[in-house]
Formats: structure tokens, C-alpha cells, sequence
């Protein structure tokens, strides 16, 4: 343990900017790729919403899809990617009656799923709604298990394993399979606009540093006191319509 | 936990490194990735390699092809080369790519490719098929198009263009043409802008290029590099959705308005991503385009706001025109001892002069002046006339934009340079689609804004838009070219003999039947088919009709090159075998032609094609390409040799017209009183037509981020987040409720030609009078992404008679020129 503590722990967090977004799905997408996620399921969805609305139960992220708030022509469009937004006061991880779900000190919230019980609490804890339950046995796309494919332990913990079991909960890793060897989470990676970043809020000069302290990224629903390890640049521009 | 601070810098750092190494190794090395045992998960060793996304989306991404045991586990995005041929340093160029490339490994593994060769045993579109052997297949195909050409001639085989794919070995330019040529078949038109593209191509010869000189090979189309948007101050989204179907080309618009304040603008009838996302939308009645930038002209002459040197320098603004012919005053006619050339009135000593005369000193690029008996005015003069009455009310009264926003956007193109147009293929999908571009180019030529960094009009540009590629000897291998049979001309040929019979088609990667504008003509047309053979990783709505089915590969399967819509060189090796019993294009051709006697000029391998086409070696080499190895080109994406770079066409101002010049007075369109742009009503879409009054809606049918064109449409990823695959009908809520009509409805969409049934989805993002329905889903006998028919059932394939000016963009589909009614269904 001496030795650990001589060990530098960063502070991940990530960074999406909502002015860059343009609601592609194409990180969702990636996130299914690379985790093997089962047909209906999204760790990570980009909700339709106007400009920094911030949300909390999140309906079917597939409904209504591109539909703008407003009345032609003045209309509203935005959209908002959530996914677990690993919160350093996580109310998952109080109310885990078997400390699955822990917060790493990195900041990342990671579920044991040898020690998920299936009892859902976490679920209804989440204000978030970025849980989901594994009820039965998982269907996948034809084609094999997909994406980073193995077990990954953190400290003898299974917190990825590429087929989740029946009976218990999933979410987003941070990608710490990736993370810890050095690797961008995949969302971020393949991002095509560049609307991501993920780093080290130690580091001042880190982009997302910058993005925090500078350059106005909140919290999704800050009020809550959940303080989450994810952050939202607030849109700046909107549509102009002189009449 | 293991971190140090120090390990996650350089693990970092690593990152990048690591991701280059591999784009260096790609083809030959494992990733060393361990493997675990339990079961359920993936075990044996990794091996990535890097190809080029040949989808026609116009993406053209790298992709990163993760195989373990043969089978695809992953893709991402790749890096790029940061050289050019030559070994000068190449733009900045992100890895990119998007949901579409992502989920091209449930695309590879679908449970509907097409396995075997099938043969129809049933009636033509009964589905009923019988599986057959690659000899059966080759055989049958020999034998019945042999059959067809000693009865129809030679040219009533048809070969139908691959709009699925952008590659060169089997792509929009691909071997199908090279098998067409040494069979004597006919083909559709290796520009790849068959169909709904080639009408505002055509438009931008009119303009830029003078189809008549064997120099321009007919006519010719490209635009600027992507990263040249870096360098505009303002960008205007023409009918574009960039944000939605060219998603990582959104990321360079951002980065403009980041690093320089660049203005985005959105002209569409619907708020599409691209509008939400952009600092202005206006929301422009449908078809009216020519008319907003003439309005937009207007308001530049009235302001003076146009860039006269630039004007006098680069255009055929001061020309003079003989106002009863409408053509160029010649100055041998009306200059004694002058040559056959223009003529230009000099400001400075009040004379008449021939262009070319070394005493002018400053032309007049406005007025009207007397000339033996003639008042002749210059081309300027005659084009600020001609808009002059489209004063910010009219244009209002024809777009439906509050003309303060017309003014807007006027002031900004008069005073904000450079300014960029990103047009979309939706412009072209007119009527008058040829017109919005000479349009736009003239508005860009009298502002100065063409042949500049940061400027120009661009749907796409990339390498198969240069010289790089020795196409004519690949299609043409023993120099007689093979007959232009253009997709608009196809229902004639068979239905009517029409220029010439037609009677067998062989379709690779094309799903002619459910894409092509008009498809209840389209499908009488080919079930009229004495033979019908279709090329397809998927059962199509065209292989449904199909006598013959062949299983092809998808592009990690086969090996090709992809240069489209960026200047790079991607090397497409075959990372998998081909699944099932599918073979490549080229496999199959080479099969077809040995029975048909001509196996000799299918003898090479898909590299050695390869090497052909670029010249690879020779001094002979396109200055593009020049000095390549094979080495470069298989372990890198390298950026062509291209001048200027970022890529901007006619950047040393010579342009390849008549006279050198801009020629936005287009003497050529005087027959179709075209010579200059002035807003022509859509033929069918416009409430000038007396079908209005029974089919008030304009029907538009956009494409989605979900699908390219008809690809990737079964895939169940992307049908989660896509209304479940189900389509549906965009109608504005003042149009639903006008017919009763509620958010989810089955609704009825018709016309005289075909009718539809859809949801309806009920949205405010598009414009009152105005529906839409993404085109791309299926109507096959297994899928239906519409509860009945497709939107093509509505389209029509009125050609304009002007665009066969220019030989390579002569007809185009309209698609977005309709009109239709929508009804409730009662369920």
C-alpha cells in the first residue's frame, strides 16, 4: 500500500461540447461496438433537446429523434449525449448494499459484476437513468462478440466482460480497459466532430482543464450534488432569424 | 491502482504513436493483444489493418479493420498520411468516420447477404430462387447476353453503373465499364453522376468549362479539398445537411468558426441538424433557390458591393453582347481589321477594343454603349438588368424568406470574403437543378469568390475529381469506349428501342429498382428484361427481380483503392476472406468474360490493375501521382500531389471555358433563353402548376444519417435508434391537422404515378407546404421500411433538354421537383 500511495491517481474526467454536438450517434454506436452491448441496449444516448436543457429521466433517446422545440420557423434543436456521468457522489454506489458498484480513485464508477446481486437499487438511485438490467438472456447482432472482447479486472474486480450475465446491471466503464493503457475512451476516439474530450482535471493545462475552468462547462443537473466527472460546454450560438 | 502521472502522459503520447505505428504495419502485423480463455470472449491473435471506406456516402473515412481468427472484431477511424506523393507535408486531416463505417461489421455479418449464386425459378419477382454454382451462373450470363446481342446487337446489354460503392477496381468507375467495352455492351455513365446528380454539375460546366474542347474530356466536376473551408470567413450550407450525412466534414466547419469567427449559414426548407447547429437558417420554399441568389445579386449591385477588378480581371463581365442575337459581339464584325474576339468598351479614352488589344487599359464592366447602330451592353450590364427586379420583396414573394433575412445574407456575401458554398446533392435534384449552380457560380464570380482559398462552390472534390487515374485505358483496354446508355435512358431502351434496344442488364451494386426516380416505370422496364443479373452483398428491391443473383463482397472482403472526396490514396486490401461463396467483381467478370471470349483482358490481379491505372513507376505518371511507389501507396493513406494545397480549383485563374474567362453569360443557353440566371418555377413543384391545386405538397425524400442511400438499412443498431427501421412521413402540424391527420397515423402519399403508405410524424422542422420521407428504406419482398411502396413510386424523370450541352451530366432525375397529396388511412 506505501508503494500505491507514492502513485500519481489523475482525475478523469470528460468533456463534451454541446455546440459540436450535432446528435450523429456515432459515439453511442462506438460504445456499443466496443463494449458488445446487447440489441436494445445503450450504455451511451444522445438525447433531442433544445439548447442547455439538462435532463434528467431520459424518455427512449429514439423517439422523436431531430423534432425541434418552437414553431416554424423559430425553432430550437439541440442535443445532449448521456451517459453514466460517474459522479464522485454517486448515489449508485451508496445505496449498493454489496459494494459493486464503487467510484475508482480515478473517478470513475465501475460495477463488479461478480458481485452484482441484481437488485436494482442503483437503478432507481440514478438520477441520471443511464443503468440498465440484464432480465434475461442477451441477444447481440449476428456476427460474434465485437469490440474490446476480453475480461478486464481493476484490482481483481471484473468490471468489463465482453457478455454481461443475466442478472445484472451495465453501464459505461469510462472505458478503463482503454484508459489504463493509455487509450482515449472509444467515444471520444471516434467522436467525428470532435465534440469530446476526455483528461486529467489535475492537470491545469489538460484541455478539458480548460474546458471546466475557462471555457464555462457545467455539470449535467449541478443542484443534485451527484458533482459528476462529466461535463457539458453550454451552447453559445443559436439560430439567428432577423424578421 | 497503477497509475503514475508520468505513465499516462506517455501512455498517451503512446496513443498516437501506437495508432500510427499500426497505420504503418497495418497490412502484415499483429497487435500483439493477449488472449484471454473463458469462454465468451474473444481469444486468438489481432491483427489490424487499414482500408478506405468505399461506401458512396462521400465520407471516403479510413477505416482501422480489427481481425482475429479471420473474423472482424472492431473498427475505428484511421490516421492519415502526413505526406503528399511527392514527400511535401499534407493538410491537417482528422481520422473520421461514423455511425454508418462503425456498423459496417453487422453490415459484413448480416444474416441477409447474399450467400450463393441464386437463379429465379419462379415468376420475375416471385422470390422464389434456386441455388446455383458460380459455372452455372457465369455460364448462364454468357450465354443469354450472347444470345441478346446477335439479335439486339451488341449494345443491348447494359451494364448498370455502382453507385453503391466509390472505389476504382469496382466502384462508380470500376470494371463493369472495362467488361462493357471489350463485349461492345452498353453502360451507364462512368462520371458517376447518374441519376439525380448531374444537373448541378451540368450547371457548373456551363459556367466553368467548355464541353466542346476534347481537353475537358466532356465535361468534368469537382470542388474544393474540405480542409479549404478552414480558410472561409463565412460558409452558406446550400441544400446541404452537412451535419447529418457528411458528419465529419461538420467537424471542419466548426473548427473554421472556432479559429476565425466563420459565419455558418443554412439555406433548407427544413431545420436540419445542419440549421440548428449554424448562426443563421433561412427557411426557403422549395425550388425557389434561383431566386433568392438573384435576389441576393440585386442587392449587390444596388450596394456596389461586387468586386470589379476581380469582375474585369476573371469574368466575361465586360464582353459586350449584341442585343437583338443575345451572343457575343464578335470585334471582327464591328471593328475594322480586328480579330474574331471580344469586344470591350475602354473607360479611359471612351473607345471600343477588341479583349485582346494591348492598348486597353481599364474595360468597362458596366454600361451600354453605341456600336455602329447597335446600344450593346456588357455581360455585367445585362445581368444587373436581368435581376434588378428581384427587389428583397419579390424575392421574398418567391422564397418565402422575410426579406430582412435577404438582406441579410446579401449584405454578408457583399462584404464578408472569402465566402465558401457547400452545396448538397438536393440541389441537383431538380429540374432547373442546372440552373441553382450557374446560379451560385455567378454570384460567386461577381463577388469574387471563385478559384480562391476559402471560396468556390463545392459539393465534393477528391481524387477521382483529378487526373490521377489512366481511366480510359482501364475501361477502354482495346481503345473503342463503350456506348453511353444514361440511367434516364433506360426504361426507353427497353421499353421503346429507344435510342436502341435494350434487352439484358447486369446491375452490380446498384438497386436500380427502388432508387432510380419514377420506379413503377423503372420496374416495368425491367421485368420487360429478356435477362436480368444482379451484383449485391444484400437482396435488394433490384435483385428481387433479378433472373440471376450473385453474392459480391463487401470492401474489407476484396482488394481496391479509394480516392473520393479527399485527396488521399487509400489501399483497400482484402482483410477477410469472402464470407460465404461471394466473389469480387472482378472474380466475377473475369468468370463471365472468359465465356464470352474476352477472358484475355481479365487476366491480372486486382494490384496489377492497380499499378495500370496510376501508371505506377512510368514517367508517364499524372503529376498528381508522380514518383509513387507501391510501398507508399500499401502502407499509408497518401495525399496526391495537388497544387494548390489545400486543393481549390482553378486557383492560377485559367479556366478551361471558350474564352479563359468565367462565362457566367453563357452563350451557349441563348437557344433555351438560359444565358444568364435568371429563376425559372420548378417544372412540377411550384403553385404555378395546375396540378397544385390537386397536389398542394412539395414531396421531398432527403437522406438520414442512417443510411447511405440504400445501404445499411436491415442493420439492427441502427434501426434502434431509427424509428425502429420503420420510415415516416415529416409533415408540418398546420398541414396534419388540415387533414386530420395525428402524430403516427398511417397516412397515404400519392400522386398521379405512384402513391405510398407511411407514418406520419408530425414535426415544426419542416416548412408548411412541404413533406418528406427519407429516402434509402426498403421495399423488398422480406423488408418493408414503408408500410407500402417507397418514395420513388412518386418521383418522375423529366430531362431537361439543355444539360445534354454538356456530354458527361446530360439527364438527371428530379426527385425533389414533385408533387403530392397525403390522406389519412383509417387503420
Amino acid at each position: 500500500m506505501t508503494d500505491e500511495k507514492t502513485k500519481y491517481v489523475p482525475h478523469h474526467v470528460m468533456v463534451v461540447d454541446t455546440n459540436r454536438c450535432v446528435g450523429c450517434w456515432t459515439c453511442a454506436v462506438g460504445c456499443k461496438e466496443i463494449n458488445n452491448e446487447p440489441l436494445g441496449f445503450w450504455w451511451n444516448r444522445i438525447l433531442t433537446t433544445a439548447p442547455n436543457q439538462s435532463t434528467t429521466a431520459a424518455p427512449p433517446a429514439s423517439e422523436n429523434i431531430d423534432v425541434p422545440r418552437g414553431v416554424f420557423p423559430d425553432l430550437e434543436l439541440a442535443y445532449l449525449p448521456v451517459a453514466c456521468q460517474h459522479c464522485n457522489d454517486a448515489p449508485c454506489v451508496k445505496v449498493c448494499p454489496v459494494q459493486a458498484t464503487y467510484r475508482r480513485d480515478d473517478g470513475a464508477v465501475l460495477i463488479d459484476y461478480e458481485r452484482c446481486i441484481g437488485c436494482r437499487y442503483c437503478m432507481a438511485a440514478c438520477p441520471y437513468g443511464v443503468r440498465i438490467f440484464n432480465w434475461g438472456d442477451a441477444e447481440y447482432a449476428p456476427g460474434g462478440i465485437v469490440g474490446y472482447g476480453k475480461n478486464y479486472y481493476d484490482d481483481g474486480r471484473l468490471v468489463f466482460t465482453p457478455e454481461r450475465p443475466k442478472g445484472v446491471v451495465e453501464k459505461c466503464t469510462f472505458c478503463v480497459e482503454r484508459i489504463d493503457v493509455g487509450e482515449e475512451p472509444f467515444c471520444v476516439e471516434v467522436c467525428p466532430i470532435g465534440a469530446r474530450v476526455f483528461g486529467d482535471l489535475n492537470d491545469a493545462d489538460s484541455e478539458v482543464s480548460q474546458l471546466i475552468n475557462e471555457g464555462g462547462a457545467v455539470q449535467l443537473h449541478p443542484e443534485l450534488g451527484t458533482d459528476p466527472n462529466v461535463y457539458y460546454v453550454p451552447v453559445r450560438k443559436r439560430v439567428v432569424r432577423e424578421s | 491502482m497503477e497509475f503514475s502521472r508520468r505513465k499516462f502522459l506517455v501512455g498517451s503520447a503512446a496513443t498516437v504513436g501506437g495508432v500510427a505505428l499500426a497505420d504503418h504495419l497495418r497490412f502484415l502485423q499483429p497487435a500483439s493483444v493477449s488472449a484471454a480463455t473463458p469462454e465468451s470472449v474473444i481469444t486468438g491473435t489481432e491483427t489490424i489493418y487499414r482500408t478506405g471506406h468505399s461506401n458512396n456516402c462521400d465520407g471516403a473515412c479510413g477505416h482501422m479493420i480489427h481481425v482475429v481468427d479471420g473474423r472482424v472484431t472492431e473498427i475505428g477511424p484511421a490516421h492519415w498520411g502526413t505526406k503528399t506523393v511527392s514527400g511535401a507535408a499534407a493538410p491537417t486531416f482528422h481520422p473520421r468516420i461514423c455511425l454508418r463505417g462503425l456498423s459496417q461489421i453487422a453490415n459484413t455479418y448480416s444474416p441477409n447477404r447474399i450467400k450463393y449464386p441464386y437463379r429465379r425459378v419462379g415468376e420475375r419477382g416471385s422470390g422464389k430462387w434456386q441455388r446455383i454454382t458460380w459455372e452455372e451462373a457465369t455460364t448462364l450470363i454468357a450465354t443469354n447476353f450472347k444470345q441478346v446481342q446477335e439479335k439486339y446487337g451488341k449494345k443491348a446489354v447494359w451494364i448498370a453503373p455502382y453507385t453503391g460503392s466509390l472505389a476504382l477496381i469496382e466502384g462508380v468507375v470500376g470494371a463493369g465499364f472495362r467488361l462493357a467495352s471489350v463485349i461492345g455492351a452498353s453502360a451507364g455513365d462512368s462520371e458517376g453522376d447518374n441519376e439525380g446528380d448531374s444537373a448541378t454539375p451540368a450547371g457548373w460546366n456551363y459556367v466553368l468549362v467548355d464541353p466542346d474542347n476534347p481537353a475537358n474530356g466532356g465535361g468534368f466536376f469537382t470542388g474544393h479539398e474540405s480542409v479549404d473551408f478552414l480558410s472561409a470567413k463565412a460558409i452558406v450550407f446550400w441544400a446541404n445537411n452537412v451535419a447529418e450525412t457528411s458528419i465529419p466534414d461538420w467537424r471542419i466547419m466548426l473548427d473554421a468558426r472556432d479559429a476565425n469567427g466563420t459565419q455558418l449559414i443554412s439555406v433548407d426548407p427544413r431545420f436540419t441538424p445542419t440549421s440548428a447547429a449554424s448562426d443563421a437558417w433561412l427557411p426557403i420554399r422549395p425550388g425557389s433557390d434561383t431566386a433568392l441568389i438573384d435576389g441576393i445579386m440585386n442587392y449587390v449591385f444596388l450596394h456596389k458591393l461586387y468586386d470589379a477588378d476581380y469582375i474585369r480581371r476573371y469574368t466575361v463581365g465586360p464582353y459586350l453582347v449584341d442585343p437583338t442575337s443575345k451572343r457575343w459581339l464578335r470585334a471582327n464584325d464591328v471593328l475594322p481589321g480586328a480579330a474574331n474576339d471580344f469586344v470591350v468598351y475602354d473607360e479611359t479614352d471612351a473607345t471600343l477594343k477588341a479583349a485582346s488589344d494591348p492598348s486597353l487599359t481599364s474595360a468597362a464592366i458596366l454600361g451600354t454603349y453605341q456600336v455602329g447602330n447597335l446600344r450593346a451592353g456588357t455581360a455585367l450590364q445585362a445581368l444587373a438588368d436581368m435581376v434588378s427586379k428581384y427587389t428583397p420583396e419579390y424575392t421574398e414573394h418567391l422564397t418565402d424568406i422575410p426579406k430582412a433575412q435577404i438582406v441579410s445574407l446579401a449584405k454578408t456575401w457583399g462584404t464578408v470574403k472569402p465566402l465558401a458554398v457547400r452545396v448538397g446533392f438536393g440541389l441537383s435534384h431538380w429540374y432547373h437543378g442546372d440552373l441553382h449552380m450557374q446560379a451560385l457560380l455567378t454570384l460567386q464570380a461577381i463577388t469574387g469568390n471563385i478559384g480562391e482559398h476559402g471560396g468556390g462552390v463545392t459539393t465534393f472534390a477528391g481524387g477521382l475529381t483529378t487526373t490521377a487515374f489512366d481511366l480510359f485505358n482501364w475501361w477502354n483496354p482495346t481503345g473503342t469506349p463503350y456506348a453511353v446508355l444514361e440511367p434516364m435512358d433506360f426504361c426507353d431502351a427497353v421499353l421503346k428501342d429507344d435510342p436502341y434496344p435494350v434487352r439484358a442488364a447486369w446491375f452490380m451494386i446498384d438497386n436500380f429498382a427502388q432508387q432510380m426516380s419514377d420506379r413503377n416505370q423503372v420496374v416495368k422496364a425491367m421485368k420487360a428484361l429478356d435477362f436480368c443479373v444482379v451484383s449485391d452483398y444484400n437482396l435488394s428491391a433490384t435483385a428481387d427481380i433479378a433472373d440471376l443473383v450473385l453474392p459480391a463482397c463487401t470492401y474489407i472482403e476484396k482488394t481496391d483503392l479509394l480516392s473520393s472526396n479527399n485527396f488521399y490514396l487509400q489501399y483497400m486490401p482484402k482483410i477477410i476472406e469472402p464470407l460465404f461463396e461471394s466473389k469480387s467483381d472482378l472474380d466475377a467478370i473475369r468468370l463471365v468474360a472468359q465465356k464470352m471470349g474476352v477472358g484475355r483482358y481479365f487476366t491480372e490481379t486486382p494490384e496489377t490493375y492497380l499499378k495500370q491505372i496510376l501508371h505506377l513507376g512510368k514517367s508517364d505518371a499524372d503529376p498528381t501521382v508522380r514518383g509513387l511507389t507501391w510501398e507508399q501507396l500499401t502502407t499509408e493513406a497518401v495525399h496526391l500531389n495537388t497544387d494548390p494545397m489545400p486543393y481549390v480549383p482553378f486557383f492560377n485563374k485559367q479556366f478551361p471555358t471558350k474564352s479563359g474567362k468565367i462565362e457566367f453569360y453563357v452563350e451557349m443557353l441563348v437557344p433555351f433563353g438560359q444565358e444568364l440566371c435568371e429563376h425559372q418555377e420548378p417544372i412540377e413543384a411550384s403553385p404555378t402548376n395546375t396540378l397544385f391545386k390537386k397536389y398542394p405538397l412539395v414531396f421531398l425524400s432527403t437522406h438520414t444519417r442512417f443510411r447511405t442511400h440504400s445501404q445499411f438499412v436491415t442493420l439492427p443498431w441502427l434501426n434502434e435508434i431509427n424509428n425502429g427501421g420503420d420510415g415516416f412521413l415529416e409533415i408540418n402540424p398546420k398541414d396534419a391537422t388540415r387533414r386530420n391527420i395525428s402524430d403516427g397515423d398511417v397516412v397515404r402519399v400519392f400522386n398521379d404515378r405512384g402513391d405510398m403508405k407511411v407514418r406520419a410524424r408530425l414535426t415544426e422542422a419542416i416548412k408548411p407546404g412541404v413533406v418528406n420521407c427519407y429516402q434509402g428504406g426498403w421495399d423488398t419482398i422480406k423488408v418493408k421500411s414503408y408500410i407500402e411502396g417507397h418514395p420513388n413510386n412518386l418521383t418522375h424523370q423529366f430531362a431537361k433538354p439543355a444539360q445534354a450541352l454538356i456530354p458527361n451530366f446530360p439527364s438527371n432525375a428530379a426527385y425533389y421537383d414533385c408533387l403530392a397529396q397525403v390522406e389519412l388511412v383509417r387503420e
